[in-house]
C-alpha cells in the first residue's frame, strides 16, 4: 500500500502542474487587473499605471509566471496584492473556517443521506421510500443561495433561533460556533444529502437482492444485522465513490454558502480574489483546492481496499 | 492678499455650536456597520476606494478637511496663511495632537506624509502643484507651489484617497505597507480579511477646540461609541437579515424594497443619502459613432434621463444636471434634459451613423444594467442599435478607462467628484481622459479655473464647462441618485454623509 500511496502522490504532481498552468493561462486571458480595485472611476491613466507598477503587473507575463513557479517550488505561493499578506497565510487563516463548514456538511450529508437511503431501500415501494426519495429530489433541486436566504429569513429573522450569518471559531466558543455553523451546514448539505440518499438506495437495492443476503436471512440473522452488516457494507463502494465527488462539490458549494452567510472562508477568499483580480490568491487558492481534491481521491481509493478486500492496490 | 482661514473656521464653529442639538449623549456601546465591500487597503494613501474611505477616515485625519458643505476647513491645522502671490502656504499645526501610538504629531510627520503622498499617493495629481514641503517651525509647515492653484486647499482636504497625516516612520514605508496609525477619533484594533475591520475609541483624542459639533469630515469629532466594526457583507439579503436580527446596527447600502418595508418600523431609521452620486453616460469619442457630434447630440435628445433613473434607482433619484451637488457654491440650476424623439431622429440623419450595432459596456451592478437596458430601448426608438456587454468591474473599467476601442457607451456613477467641487468634476474630462479624445475648450477652462482665485470668476468658468459638456454632448449627466441607509433607531444623531460617520453619534 505504501508504494501505491507514493506512486499516486507522484502522479498528482503533473495534475497540480496542469491546474496551475491552466489557471495562469486563464488569468492571462481574463481582462482587468487589481489596479481598478484600488482606484475609483476618475482614476487617471497615470494613476492606474503607477498602481500596476507597484503591484508588479507591468512586468511580462512569462516573467511573472516563471517567478511564481520558482517561489512555489520553495513552498511560497506569493503575496496577495490586496490583503497585504502571503497567500499561504491568507489560506491558512481561512482553512479552519471552510474545513469546519465542509466537514460538518459532509458529516450531515453522509449520516442523513445514508440513513435515508437505507430506509428507502428497506421500505422499497412503500410510502417511506416515496417520501424519502421525494425529499431527496427536493434537496437536489434547491439552489444553495436560495435555500440559504430562505433559511435566514425563516429561522433567523422571523423566528430568531439562529444567527443570520457570520462565523465564530470553535476555539472561541463551541456553543456559538455550533449556532453559527448550523444554517450554513444545512444549506450546504442539502443537495449532497439528496445525492447520497439516492445513491445509497439504488446500491442497497442491488445488494439486498443478492444471494448472500437471502442466505443470511435464511440463517435467521436479525434483519438490522442483515441490512447493515451484509447489505450496507457491501453497498458502500459506490457510496464511497460518491463521497469523494461530494468533497469537491462541497468545496464548490462553500463558495456560495460562505457568500450568503458572510463566512470568511476559502470560498469567499477566492471569490473576492477573482472579482478584484488578486492573481496570486486565485492561483494559490485554486492550487490548494486541487491538492485537497487529489488527496481526497487518494483517500477514497485507499478506502476501497479497506471496504472490499478483493480490491488490490498496487 | 492675506487670507486668514482660521477666523473663518472659528466663526463657522461658533455658529454651528449655537445651533447644536440638545440631546443627551451617552458614552459606550458597540456598533457594527454592514458594508458591501472590503477596503482594498488600510493604507489611506494607497487607495481611493469608497470602502477604504469608510474605514480610514475614522482612523486618519488631514491638515484640512471638508465641512458639511464640502468646503475646506482646518482639521489638523489651526489655520493657514497664504502669501500674496498665492504660491506659499504656511500651516500652523494644532498642538497636543497624538497619534494612536502615543507619539505627538509634529511638522516632521506632516512633511513625511505629504512627501510620500505626492510621490505615490492614489490621487497624487491632487497635490502635483507642490514644489516643496518643509518644516519651518516647531508647529509650522510651509508648502511652496510651482504655480498658483486656486483649489489647493480643496485638493489637500480631499477625502477621495485622503492625504492623511501619519507618523513619519510609517510614511517612510512603501505604498500599501503603512500601519493604520493615525490621529483620528478611533484607533485600529483588528482587520480580519473577508470578515471585518474593528476600531475602538481613542481616549487620548483631542477634538478640535475650534468647533463644538461635527462638521463634515472636520469639526469636533467626538467619539461616544466604544467600538465600531465594519463588517463586509456582499450579499444584500444577509445585510438586511443581520440588521433585522440586531447583529449589525447600520446597513450602509440597503435596497429600495427593504427601505420601504422598514420605513414604518419604529425599531429602525431609514436615511436617504441623496445625492450620493451622479449617473453619467459616457461616449467613446475616439472612434466610431461617438466621434460624430451630430450622433452624440441625437443620443442626448433621444434619451429620457428621468425614465432611466426611475428604473435604475426607484424612489432615490433627483433630476439635476449640474456636475456638482446642490448646496455647492458652484451648483447651477441647469435646464433639465427633455426627450425629443423627432429632434433626435433629425440629428441622427445628419450624422454618419449607418445603423451599425454599438457596444454599451456596463459593470454587473444592477442599477447600471437597468439604466443601460432602458437606454437600449430608448435608442431603438430613434433607430440606434445598442448591444449591452456586461462584465465585472475590473473588466469594464479596464476597457473604459484604458482603451479607445471595443466600446461606444459606458454608464457609471460619479460619487466623490461632484462632492469635491468643480475641479474634481472637470478633471475627468481633461486631456480626453473620460471621453478618450481631447477637448481643447475643456482643457483650457480647467487650466483657467485652477489659476483663478476669485469665487465669482470660478463660478463663471464652471458654468462655461457645463455648457460645453452639454453643447458638445461630451458626456450626459443623467441626474443624481442616492443610497438608502438603515440604522437601528437606538443610534442617535446619525446623519447620512459621504461615509457613515461614527463620531457625534451614540447609542441610547
Amino acid at each position: 500500500m505504501g508504494r501505491f500511496v507514493v506512486r499516486r502522490l507522484l502522479a498528482s504532481i503533473p495534475a497540480l502542474f496542469l491546474v496551475s498552468l491552466i489557471t495562469f493561462g486563464l488569468l492571462w486571458l481574463v481582462p482587468g487587473d487589481p489596479a481598478s480595485a484600488f482606484l475609483d472611476t476618475s482614476a487617471t491613466a497615470e494613476a492606474l499605471e503607477r498602481v500596476r507598477h507597484e503591484l508588479g503587473l507591468d512586468r511580462p507575463f512569462l516573467v511573472r509566471m516563471g517567478e511564481w513557479y520558482l517561489r512555489m517550488f520553495q513552498g511560497d505561493l506569493g503575496t496577495s496584492l490586496l490583503l497585504n499578506r502571503s497567500v499561504t497565510s491568507a489560506i491558512y487563516e481561512r482553512l479552519p473556517v471552510t474545513l469546519s463548514l465542509t466537514g460538518m456538511a459532509f458529516l450531515v450529508s453522509v449520516l442523513i443521506g445514508v440513513a435515508a437511503g437505507v430506509i428507502a431501500a428497506v421500505r422499497h415501494g412503500k410510502a417511506a421510500d416515496q417520501g424519502m426519495m421525494a425529499l431527496a429530489l427536493l434537496g437536489l433541486s434547491i439552489p444553495e443561495f436560495w435555500l440559504g436566504l430562505v433559511l435566514i429569513w425563516l429561522v433567523a429573522v422571523l423566528l430568531p433561533i439562529f444567527p443570520a450569518g457570520d462565523y465564530v471559531a470553535f476555539s472561541q466558543s463551541p456553543y456559538l460556533w455550533a449556532r453559527h455553523i448550523a444554517l450554513p451546514t444545512f444549506t450546504l448539505a442539502c443537495v449532497q444529502m439528496g445525492f447520497v440518499a439516492r445513491m445509497t438506495r439504488s446500491s442497497m437495492l442491488e445488494v439486498l437482492g443478492q444471494d448472500f443476503v437471502r442466505t443470511a436471512r435464511a440463517k435467521g440473522l436479525p434483519e438490522p444485522y442483515v441490512v447493515l452488516r451484509h447489505g450496507l457494507v457491501n453497498a458502500m463502494v459506490p457510496i464511497v465513490t460518491v463521497m469523494g465527488i461530494m468533497v469537491g462539490a462541497l468545496l464548490g458549494g462553500a463558495v456560495v454558502t460562505e457568500q450568503v452567510f458572510s463566512i470568511p472562508g476559502l470560498g469567499r477568499l477566492i471569490i473576492g480574489a477573482v472579482l478584484s483580480r488578486d492573481f496570486p490568491v486565485i492561483q494559490g487558492g485554486l492550487l490548494f483546492l486541487a491538492l485537497i481534491y487529489l488527496v481526497v481521491n487518494l483517500v477514497v481509493d485507499l478506502l476501497y481496499a479497506v471496504i472490499d478486500p478483493r480490491v488490490r492496490l498496487g | 492678499m492675506k487670507l486668514r482661514f482660521l477666523n473663518l473656521a472659528l466663526a463657522a464653529a461658533l455658529a454651528l455650536g449655537a445651533a447644536g442639538p440638545a440631546m443627551a449623549q451617552k458614552k459606550g456601546g458597540d456598533v457594527v456597520i454592514a458594508m458591501t465591500n472590503a477596503p482594498p487597503s488600510l493604507d489611506p494613501h494607497a487607495t481611493s476606494a469608497q470602502a477604504a474611505r469608510n474605514v480610514n477616515l475614522h482612523i486618519f485625519e488631514t491638515l484640512y478637511a471638508r465641512d458639511e458643505n464640502a468646503r475646506p476647513v482646518p482639521d489638523l491645522a489651526e489655520g493657514v496663511v497664504v502669501s500674496p502671490d498665492g504660491l506659499t502656504y504656511v500651516f500652523t499645526l494644532r498642538k497636543g495632537v497624538k497619534f494612536h501610538n502615543g507619539k505627538e504629531m509634529g511638522p516632521a510627520d506632516v512633511v513625511a506624509s505629504l512627501e510620500r503622498y505626492r510621490k505615490a499617493g492614489a490621487s497624487a495629481s491632487l497635490i502635483a502643484a507642490i514644489d516643496s514641503v518643509a518644516a519651518t517651525g516647531p508647529n509650522q509647515v510651509t508648502i511652496k507651489l510651482k504655480s498658483v492653484q486656486s483649489t489647493f486647499l480643496g485638493n489637500l482636504s480631499s477625502p477621495r484617497a485622503p492625504i492623511a497625516i501619519m507618523p513619519a516612520e510609517e510614511a517612510a514605508k512603501e505604498m500599501g505597507k503603512a500601519s493604520p496609525i493615525g490621529t483620528g477619533p478611533y484607533k485600529f484594533v483588528e482587520y480580519k480579511p473577508d470578515s471585518h475591520v474593528k476600531v475602538a475609541r481613542f481616549d487620548d483624542y483631542k477634538p478640535n477646540p475650534a468647533y463644538k459639533e461635527r462638521d463634515g469630515f472636520a469639526g469636533a469629532k467626538i467619539a461616544y461609541l466604544d467600538t465600531v466594526t465594519f463588517r463586509f457583507m456582499p450579499e444584500a439579503g444577509a445585510r438586511d437579515a443581520a440588521l433585522e436580527t440586531g447583529q449589525v446596527q447600520i446597513n450602509e447600502t440597503a435596497d429600495g424594497p427593504t427601505a420601504k418595508r422598514l420605513a414604518g418600523n419604529p425599531n429602525f431609521q431609514v436615511i436617504k443619502a441623496l445625492p450620493f452620486a451622479v449617473q453619467v453616460l459616457k461616449f467613446n469619442m475616439a472612434q466610431g459613432a461617438g466621434a460624430d457630434l451630430n450622433f452624440r447630440r441625437a443620443v442626448a435628445q433621444g434619451i429620457d434621463a428621468e425614465e432611466m433613473l426611475a428604473v435604475a434607482y426607484p424612489d432615490i433619484y433627483k433630476m439635476d444636471q449640474s456636475w456638482v451637488y446642490a448646496g455647492s457654491a458652484y451648483h447651477t440650476n441647469r435646464k433639465l434634459l427633455k426627450q425629443d424623439v423627432a429632434g433626435a431622429k433629425a440629428s441622427l440623419a445628419k450624422s454618419g451613423y449607418k445603423g451599425e450595432k454599438l457596444v454599451f459596456i456596463i459593470d454587473n451592478i444592477r442599477p447600471n444594467i437597468d439604466a443601460a437596458t432602458v437606454f437600449q430601448q430608448q435608442m431603438a426608438q430613434i433607430g440606434v442599435a445598442v448591444e449591452l456587454k456586461v462584465a465585472d468591474w475590473p473588466t469594464t473599467s479596464k476597457l473604459g478607462l484604458g482603451s479607445d476601442t471595443g466600446w461606444n457607451f459606458w454608464t457609471h456613477g460619479f460619487g466623490i467628484e461632484p462632492y469635491e467641487g468643480p475641479v474634481s468634476a472637470m478633471s475627468h474630462w481633461v486631456k480626453g481622459q473620460g471621453q478618450r479624445k481631447d477637448d481643447p475648450v475643456i482643457d483650457g477652462l480647467f487650466e483657467k479655473i485652477n489659476g483663478e482665485m476669485n469665487l465669482d470668476a470660478q463660478k463663471k468658468i464652471f458654468a462655461q464647462f457645463e455648457d460645453r459638456m452639454a453643447d458638445q454632448a461630451i458626456a450626459i449627466n443623467l441626474g443624481d441618485y442616492g443610497l438608502f441607509q438603515i440604522a437601528t433607531s437606538k443610534l442617535k444623531n446619525f446623519k447620512a454623509y459621504r461615509i457613515p460617520r461614527m463620531w457625534g453619534v451614540w447609542l441610547e
